[in-house]
């Protein structure tokens, strides 16, 4: 049965109708969602840079244990078991020296060409060791000092104090994404809210009619749920539009200007996947609002 | 068969002392294709027993069955599935003032999930029904108190409902056009559907061919006289659909 298509045509031509019949509030909120999505993004941005800065500096791996050449892999499954055992110890990655050419190369991106020719084996297999969160920060050389005796471990690496501080950088940016991302849903839901509720009121009659004639609920509740989702959306897709462009003004004066801080290129902007995750959060923090203007005013 | 049952009905505006009782244990049954008139001056309760057959509204007391189902008793969910074969004739018409005929009469068929053409053309077919012409692109505000009063009907047989309720039908029309209107209302029935006008209009009980006379004053059914020989006389189709008066869906 085609019904239900044929219904959500009528929902979509009439949210699309009711968005033109009004233009000016809908661009103001359009506008405003966008502003106050284009807050989050930046944040978000940072925090997601400011990982991958941890990532690629090697911070996120406070202890690396280097093993010896041609160490037995029994006794290095029986050093991993006896260290998973440690409640400090998250987890424990084994690397081995082809997984870290691959990385280095990959850190060097077009220079990794000067790797060609050579062999993986000139660089040392290793087990990277990552604590869990809270550990004390003396624990890591603690525990380099008992793994330096083990006979397959050939050098223990702990990365500095400062580790600590960069990976307390990161969780601010994150705790900042968090509450930054709390009060601009809040924010984006009440905008959606008010301005479809101004449409609410002015199409009244013609939600009163569809009651009285047998509209259900979805059906006349559609074209303001699509209306919203609209405009969460297009206010999302244009902050990232409006961040894209800032960001690609900034970052090359960050890179250059801060070069001791900043990799050439280390500087990313979302992923296709990540800007099309922020465009459908805009249309469900549309979607939330309009719902809960649409559940108040359309009763009959 | 009764089509709309009312048993003992009674209905009270508001709570405690402000409430006003518009309809006290009022009792009647309409038989499938008859043409039924509510009777009574302003107030005696007959546009409420409109509304609460049409779910509007809910008893306090007592039972409305239409096609044999207690309609209070539906889910919330399920009452836009009753209203699909319930249409209804506002006494204000209740159209929307700033859209053509073919729009207004196009949102009772859109809700039913047609697809764009059957809606024009079942649009168009109605208000030729009601003697009105389909290309008219004038807005309803632009319409004489008698056309919109047709644009009403065209909306309310559109999607051919097995019942039709009209609030004062003749109410703002001078007597040409109620002539014309009550003319209509009985072609409607002679297509099987089963009408019940709510009225105080004397012009409509001495010209239309009524079947049924139920008087009301301040909420009480104080007459019933039913014409049972001209019912049995009519032929009635068999029009109801099997999935009436609500889909098994959404009964479930």
């Amino acid at each position: 049965m085609l019904r239900p298509f044929y219904s959500f045509v009528y929902v979509v031509g009439r949210g699309m109708r009711g968005m033109a019949q009004a233009p000016a509030v809908q661009l103001i909120a359009v506008s405003t969602i966008a502003v106050c999505m284009l807050l989050l993004g930046v944040v978000m941005l940072a925090w997601s840079n400011a990982q991958g800065m941890v990532q690629a500096w090697g911070l996120d791996v406070p202890v690396t244990a280097y093993l010896i050449d041609d160490a037995p892999p029994e006794q290095v499954d029986a050093a991993m078991e006896r260290l998973q055992t440690l409640p400090e110890i998250e987890s424990i990655d084994q690397v081995s020296p082809q997984m870290a050419m691959d990385r280095l190369s990959a850190g060097l991106g077009e220079d990794g060409q000067m790797l060609d020719g050579l062999e993986p084996s000139v660089l040392p297999a290793s087990l990277e060791i990552h604590l869990a969160p809270g550990t004390d920060p003396d624990f890591a050389h603690a525990l380099a000092e008992r793994l330096g005796p083990l006979p397959v471990i050939d050098e223990v690496a702990v990365v500095g104090d400062w580790a600590g501080r960069a990976h307390d950088l990161v969780h601010t940016f994150g705790d900042l994404a968090l509450g930054a991302g709390i009060l601009v849903s809040l924010a984006c839901m009440a905008i959606v809210w008010s301005t479809i509720r101004l449409g609410v009121y002015a199409r009244r009659a013609e939600i009163q009619i569809l009651r009285l004639v047998g509209g259900t609920r979805r059906f006349v509740h559609g074209p303001f749920v699509f209306e919203g989702m609209v405009q969460g959306g297009l206010g999302a897709a244009l902050a990232l539009g409006m961040l894209y462009l800032g960001f690609d003004a900034v970052h090359p004066f960050l890179e250059s200007g801060l070069s001791l801080v900043f990799a050439a290129g280390a500087l990313h902007f979302f992923t296709p996947m990540e800007l099309g995750i922020g465009v459908a959060f805009g249309a469900i923090l549309g979607l939330l609002g309009s719902r809960a203007a649409v559940a108040r005013y359309t009763e009959v | 068969m009764a089509i709309i049952e009312l048993n003992n009905v009674t209905m009270t505006y508001g709570r405690g002392t402000r409430g006003r009782t518009a309809v006290r244990g009022v009792t009647f049954a309409v038989e499938e294709g008859a043409f039924s008139v509510l009777l009574g001056p302003s107030g005696a309760g007959k546009s409420t027993l409109l509304k609460l057959v049409l779910a509007m509204e809910r008893p306090d007391e007592g039972t409305i069955r239409v096609a044999g189902r207690d309609i209070h008793r539906l889910r919330k969910a399920s009452i836009p599935y009753l209203r699909r074969n319930v249409g209804v004739v506002f006494q204000d018409f209740k159209l929307l003032l700033d859209a053509t005929p073919m729009e207004n009469v196009a949102l009772a068929l859109q809700v039913l999930g047609m697809p764009r053409r059957e809606v024009r053309e079942r649009a168009a077919s109605a208000l030729a029904r009601v003697e009105l012409d389909p290309g008219l692109r004038r807005p309803a505000r632009c319409l004489s108190g008698g056309e919109q009063q047709r644009v009403a009907i065209a909306r309310a047989v559109a999607g051919d409902p097995p019942i039709l309720l009209a609030d004062e039908p003749t109410g703002n029309l001078d007597r040409r056009l109620s002539y014309e209107i009550i003319e209509l209302l009985q072609a409607i029935r002679e297509r099987g559907t089963t009408v019940l006008v709510a009225t105080h209009d004397p012009l409509v009980l001495d010209r239309a061919p009524l079947s049924q006379q139920i008087h009301l004053e301040h909420g009480r059914l104080v007459s019933l006289s039913d014409d049972e020989a001209a019912i049995e006389e009519e032929e009635v189709p068999e029009i109801l659909p099997a999935s009436w008066p609500v889909a098994a869906e959404a009964v479930a």
